[in-house]
């Protein structure tokens, strides 16, 4: 969950509009004083603009289902708490920082794949649309070659054209 | 159903007024106007009480007269009635898991009491999310399995001993297993028991004659549990004996492997000889006492309510008190002085013996844990917190009462039959109250102190309680499971990572060879349903019977609309 | 805004937990918003993270789940 929360700020939506608790089955009173605040907090944000956030929203859902991201959620205790064959153990730190990196890799990826299913893009096009720097997504767009789920679609003037494949 | 077409699900909606608790807070009216209107709803009532039997023969007639083929009850709440109502379905002759319950009592009248339109509301949606979900329900037939009528009981101390025995008097075959060579555990070690003061001996000589002569228990000393799988009613487990491993299943588990004295190292100057634990106290009574000694400092919560142990080892007290009565017994001039934090005396027969003692003249001496008492060469000084001056106690001998700490073998135990141990070492109960012997993980039971520190009366209390509990499937020879659970609904796209299994708190899933490859399995009887599996599944191939990724994404959608 | 905001609050309450804790908030009759829609599933981990997207995507303002 602390991976949504994260993908709910990068893609401006905001990790607010989301809240986890433990309440134990004697705890009713704790119940209802997280629905009360969490209400008063839902009321202050205003009604989610669905509308606006579309875009980031289907990327945030791609990321999710990315084999990468559901990997790295499930393998979290297997990293962290025991050693791997080779006798390494991840500190948790170290760990949370590489989750972090990776969440922010997938999410541009599934961003360029949200914006590329709306026709062929330049990389400045694509850099403009998502507004992110022009190198980061060379980068994301090199790894989604890779994988064939983006490709050449031809070139306008001097200038490549990208559109994204079917995995 | 997955042939059942679209414009053949009828479903049923049964709105219960629960007197005044709903109908007093809800528009009835509206409410049920709303629900006959949403797609594939074929009848609507309402109820007085949907639970009362008027209540039920008229959801049985419905079913039968309107030809229902899925049912909703909107009313109180899922966990206490929805068996109800999935058995008067049964009666009607449809499947149990037809059934969807909504929750518009408690979750909803009781709590929006002055808010009668948002109220309305937040139940016309729920009712639309239950019909949602409603309408991609599944038959579910239940699972039942085998039991294995043997019982492992593991650990033969005084717990372990009175759970093994009561098992074998009812008759069922019993398998005891002892890490030492000898049964009695920390029985062994002390000399009389409070509040009675009878021997300790005794009571451990009585119960380990009659478990060796019992016909009906196998006894394995100097072994231990070194492999374990399978499930309720067939546990698969390797015991590693002094004549080699024995292979045997059984369908019910009692862990009793107690706990292990803590040593103070490095407190108070322990050294095992002038400075001395209550269980090396223990010894020398049982010996009997040098009576050159005159004066005697035992100091409480050595080791245990700190920052390493932060628990109350809760028999220290009793132990002590007990211990300090001992020697007045042997030594009746002796001088008692008892440094404590709190005293922890619960019950009436430890108030009992703690008055007895100050009447004794056993001395007690409140400390502060900021201000610890220090043990010199011949005498302990301690701040007294009342006086507000310290005070010097000559002291002959000087008994630390340490706590009762994790057994060591708690981990690997733990790990190997997946079951819960709590941030102390201890086990953990399936529930403080509701299953407070029973473990989360289905025929696995707990008694003694392996659970938490418990005296000699609480794990008798506690080895027959675990047996009780333990007879139930060994009685009934089978165990029925909900058919929640886990399945493989997309069997081409299980790669057979095996993060499932990796993952599943309750070794439910297997990674098993195939026509296909290697897939993975779920153990019907083991699952729980709780759907972690399925949340992590890279591949999305497995899903949660009656709670599908497909049924809740509906049920999501349905919830997210705006009320027509 | 003619209406006041209502926010809508998809939530996801574990059978043994959160969902038995706000039955007992009933039982003892506290009061809180009307605002929460609930999902009842047998664990918080059954909560796929696709879940709160979906919500969000559904018409729903937050999203809570109870463990």
């Amino acid at each position: 969950m602390e991976i949504v929360e994260q993908l709910l700020d990068i893609s401006g939506i905001g990790r607010n509009r989301m809240q986890l608790r433990w309440v134990s089955s004697a705890e009713g009173p704790l119940f209802a004083d997280y629905i009360t605040q969490f209400s008063d907090q839902t009321k202050e944000l205003g009604p989610f603009d669905l509308k606006k956030f579309m875009l980031p929203l289907a990327a945030v859902e791609r990321t999710l289902m990315s084999s990468r991201i559901r990997w790295l959620i499930g393998i979290t205790r297997e990293l962290t708490d025991f050693e791997n064959v080779y006798h390494e153990k991840l500190e948790e730190e170290d760990y949370k920082r590489l989750l972090q990196q990776a969440t922010e890799e997938e999410y541009h990826k599934a961003m360029i794949v949200e914006v590329l299913r709306e026709g062929p893009l330049s990389v400045k096009e694509m850099a403009e649309k998502i507004r992110l720097p022009v190198y980061t997504i060379s980068l994301r767009l090199n790894e989604l070659e890779r994988h064939g789920q983006a490709g050449l679609s031809g070139y306008d003037g001097g200038t490549p054209k990208f559109i994204g494949l079917a995995a | 159903m997955p042939d059942m077409k679209d414009e053949d699900i009828r479903i049923g909606v049964f709105i219960c007024h629960c007197g005044s608790n709903i109908a007093g807070y809800l528009d009835m009216e509206e409410l049920s106007e709303y629900a006959e209107k949403l797609p594939h709803v074929t009848f609507v009532q309402r109820n007085l009480y949907s639970c009362s039997e008027a209540g039920i023969s008229e959801i049985k007639k419905g079913i039968m007269e309107h030809d229902l083929n899925r049912v909703i009850v909107a009313s109180c709440t899922p966990r206490t009635h929805e068996p109800l109502f999935r058995s008067s379905c049964a009666e009607a002759g449809l499947n149990p898991y037809l059934f969807e319950m909504v929750n518009i009592r408690d979750q909803c009248s009781w709590v929006h009491m002055k808010e009668r339109e948002d109220g309305t509301d937040k139940a016309k949606d729920q009712i639309r999310m239950g019909v949602a979900k409603a309408a991609l329900l599944e038959p579910q037939e239940p699972i039942m399995s085998d039991v294995q009528i043997r019982a492992l009981v593991i650990g033969g101390g005084i717990s372990g001993m009175t759970a093994a025995l009561s098992l074998a008097n009812r008759g069922y075959e019993v398998v005891l297993v002892e890490k030492e060579k000898n049964l009695g555990g920390m029985l062994n070690q002390i000399y009389k028991l409070a509040p009675t003061m009878t021997d300790a001996s005794a009571l451990a000589e009585e119960k380990i004659r009659a478990v060796t002569g019992h016909p009906n228990i196998t006894l394995f000393t100097g072994s231990k549990v070194n492999a374990a799988q399978g499930f309720i009613g067939k546990y698969q487990i390797d015991i590693e004996t002094e004549s080699g491993i024995k292979k045997i299943d059984f369908g019910v588990i009692l862990i009793a492997t107690g706990a292990s004295v803590y040593t103070p190292e490095g407190l108070y100057g322990y050294d095992g000889q002038r400075i001395i634990t209550q269980l090396e106290m223990e010894r020398l009574l049982k010996k009997g006492l040098d009576q050159g000694i005159k004066n005697i400092v035992m100091i409480q919560c050595v080791g245990s309510r700190n920052e390493d142990r932060p628990y109350c080892s809760r028999i220290c007290c009793q132990t002590a008190v007990k211990n300090a009565m001992l020697i007045k017994n042997q030594i009746p001039e002796a001088k008692i002085s008892i440094l404590y934090r709190d005293m922890q005396m619960y019950g009436v027969e430890n108030e009992e013996l703690f008055r007895d003692s100050k009447a004794k003249g056993i001395r007690y001496i409140n400390y502060d844990s900021v201000q610890p008492p220090e043990v010199e060469s011949d005498k302990v000084r301690v701040y007294h917190a009342l006086l507000g001056r310290e005070m010097l106690l000559p002291a002959d001998l000087v008994v630390l009462s340490t706590p009762l700490i994790a057994h060591e073998d708690a981990v690997e135990i733990s790990q190997l039959l997946r079951i819960s141990i709590d941030e102390n070492g201890f086990f953990l109960e399936g529930h403080v109250k509701l299953r407070p012997l029973d473990f989360a993980t289905d025929g696995i039971f707990l008694c003694g102190s392996a659970h938490y520190p418990a005296n000699i009366r609480e794990a008798v209390a506690q080895g027959l309680g675990a047996a009780s509990r333990a007879s139930i499937p060994l009685s009934q020879g089978s165990v029925v499971v909900e058919p929640i659970i886990s399945v493989l609904a997309n069997e081409d796209a299980c790669i057979a990572c095996g993060l499932c299994v990796a993952l599943c708190p309750y070794g439910a899933l297997e990674i098993q060879k195939t026509e296909k490859g290697e897939k993975v399995h779920v153990i019907d009887v083991a699952c729980k349903g709780c759907g972690c599996c399925a949340a992590a599944c890279p591949q999305k191939a497995l899903d949660i019977t009656h709670f599908r990724d497909r049924q809740i994404f509906a049920v999501i959608e349905a919830g997210g609309a705006e009320a027509q | 805004m003619s209406k006041q905001f209502k926010p809508k609050i998809l939530t996801f309450l574990c059978n043994w937990c959160a969902y038995a804790a706000a039955d007992s908030a009933g039982v003892s009759r506290l009061q809180y918003p009307p605002t929460t829609r609930v999902i009842r599933t047998m664990c918080s981990a059954r909560v796929d993270p696709v879940f709160v997207v979906k919500g969000l995507k559904s018409g729903f303002d937050s999203v809570f789940v109870g463990g």
